[in-house]
């Protein structure tokens, strides 16, 4: 079958009463049937688990006997005065806190040293990324086994000085967070990457030969085009890694559980071991707050990137 | 000249240490899958003695095949069920004119930033409600159907221009036969870049197959990856690296065929975020 479509002279055909009636319902219908079977899909097991979120924050909901009583907010006022969803908050503001500047800075290099026209620029480029296609279980699980009591970084650190023995960072208080942020870090060095790369190829070459043509260094083209030309991508990865960064589950869940004595408890980790404890309200309650800063952090990328939308229509 | 080659020498030391960090947690662990029964897991970085008994135990003594299976079967029903759905769904958001579609479009894309956590425990009564624990379906059902494959089919297809399809109607083709002849076959790059995406997300999903799968008999490989890495010890840890490899190995084998649709992907994400 030709599948060429064919470019006819702009004719508007004639369409006869009869048959306008007929096309007139269809035209109101077609475009549901196309919609029908995702929004079926999204509607049960996406949009209908989020509502009955809503309400079950507002209720003393017990998931086994599927009931509970209306209790206004005092789901809220129970986790407020929780110590331990503050921990929570604290925790996650403090990842981000870790794992942005690592997050906007490490790519940025990466992305710089690839698009180099050097050899092999091609192939570091893939080995970057490698981490980004492995499953977050095997990511999270690997590094588990390096950061073990004698494991390469327990040695390396004790060979650097830092430790006077073996020491695992999983397990200390003052370090387990920044262990785990480690890996979040690790894994995402190559998608960001690719997103600074694609910036990097919008600058303009010439801009960088008159730049050396007057004499200026390396270092000064780097800070005074190249940062200032990667502007949209910086903050792109930033807005990214904040929403990210407030759903990371699995890094946590399988190397410190949220230990020791919660230093890794982040609001998500809280919401799940509520969860698991069957307090399904308060843990609702917590997810309602993570949705406030979800929202608030993609209402900052939306606006940061309705530009680039904007392009995309013309 | 000579400054030159100097800081191509530096370039390369540099990039190279890289690698070690990006790649060399793998060869770690691949090494230590390689390790014989009484050999230390830390005391030499190379395997002395190197064997693949540990494969081998893992896939036949703790039921490694089985939750490749699982995961394989899962992942085949959600990628085509995602692309089929969400070309559909997306096809009249970007090139009809109806009733509500605002509304729709605004609706789905604000699903995106709900987290999963907020609405995982009201899903996981209800997957019981519906008989779906403990069942590939039940396992699949938050990828067959995605916002974020309805908005990336979406902007795929405002890029085609308005006139392909219009010379098709005049040919006397309806909506379906437009949407599956005419514009699909344009947007091919993007439904590899969405494939990829599916299988991502499923392949290495884990919170959700953890609540959802309470019998071992319907665990993915992550959560039997999660199971056994419970015993994190000596005894287990070289069989925790050989599962972890064979969890990877489908996805660097992919990877490796679609490269560039891997690389495109990440952009394509990054404008939705």
């Amino acid at each position: 079958m030709n599948r060429e479509p064919v470019v006819l002279p702009n004719v508007k055909t004639k369409i006869t009463t009869t048959k306008k009636k007929k096309k007139f319902s269809m035209k109101f219908l077609t475009p549901w049937l196309f919609l029908l079977p995702a929004i079926v899909i999204l509607a049960t097991f996406l949009v209908y688990p989020i509502l009955e979120a809503f309400k079950w924050s507002f209720l003393d909901y017990k998931i086994i006997a599927g009931t509970g009583e209306y209790v206004g907010l005092a789901n809220f006022k129970e986790m407020f005065a929780d110590k331990y969803f503050w921990v929570a908050l604290i925790n996650t503001l403090t990842f981000l806190v870790i794992v942005l500047p690592l997050n906007v800075f490490l790519p940025m290099i990466l992305a710089v040293l690839v698009n180099q026209r050097i050899r092999g620029a091609g192939t570091f480029r893939v080995l970057y990324y490698l981490p980004v296609i492995t499953p977050m279980v095997v990511a999270a699980l690997m590094w588990k086994m390096l950061y073990s009591q004698s494991g390469i970084i327990s040695e390396f650190l004790v060979k650097l000085g830092v430790f006077d023995g073996p020491t695992n960072l999983l397990v200390q208080s003052s370090t387990a967070l920044t262990a785990v942020a480690a890996i979040t870090v690790w894994k995402g060095l190559g998608y960001y990457m690719i997103i600074y790369l694609a910036g990097l190829q919008s600058i303009p070459k010439d801009v960088y030969e008159s730049a050396s043509i007057d004499g200026a260094s390396v270092w000064k083209q780097f800070t005074k085009i190249t940062i200032p030309m990667l502007t949209p991508s910086i903050t792109l990865v930033s807005v990214m890694t904040i929403i990210a960064g407030m759903k990371v589950f699995e890094e946590i869940a399988l190397t410190t559980g949220g230990g020791p004595s919660g230093a890794t408890t982040t609001l998500v980790m809280y919401i799940y071991n509520k969860f698991m404890s069957l307090d399904v309200s308060i843990a609702s309650a917590a997810g309602i707050v993570l949705l406030i800063l979800a929202i608030a952090a993609s209402l900052l990328q939306m606006k940061l990137t309705s530009k680039r939308e904007d392009d995309l229509r013309v | 000249m000579k400054s030159k080659q100097n800081s191509k020498i530096w370039l390369y030391a540099v990039m190279i240490l890289i690698t070690v960090l990006t790649v060399g947690p793998f060869l770690i662990t691949l090494f230590m899958a390689m390790k014989s029964g009484s050999e230390g897991i830390y005391t030499s970085l190379l395997p002395k003695d190197p064997t693949l008994v540990n494969f081998v135990t893992a896939f036949e003594k703790a039921n490694f095949g089985l939750y490749f299976m699982n995961t394989a079967i899962i992942t085949a029903i959600a990628i085509p069920l995602n692309l089929l759905f969400c070309s559909l769904a997306a096809y009249p958001l970007a090139r009809m004119d109806f009733k509500g579609r605002s509304v729709v479009l605004a609706l789905i894309i604000s699903t995106m930033m709900v987290p999963f956590q907020l609405y995982m425990a009201p899903l996981f009564q209800l997957a019981g409600e519906l008989g779906l624990r403990n069942t590939h379906i039940g396992l699949v059902v938050m990828q067959v159907s995605t916002a974020f494959g309805i908005f990336l089919m979406r902007q795929a297809y405002l890029r085609i221009p308005k006139e392909l399809e219009e010379s098709a109607y005049l040919d006397g083709a309806n909506r379906f036969k437009v949407w599956y002849l005419v514009v699909l076959p344009l947007v091919k790059p993007t439904l590899v870049t969405l494939a990829i995406f599916t299988f991502m997300g499923t392949w290495g999903d884990y919170l959700w197959p953890l609540l959802n799968s309470t019998e071992s008999s319907m665990y993915t490989l992550s959560i039997g990856l999660a199971q056994l890495s419970q015993n994190f010890d000596g005894s287990n840890l070289k069989l925790i690296s050989a599962a972890s490899i064979l969890t990877t190995i489908p996805t660097l084998l992919i990877f490796i065929w679609l490269q560039k649709y891997f690389i495109s992907g990440a952009t394509d994400g990054a404008v939705k975020g």
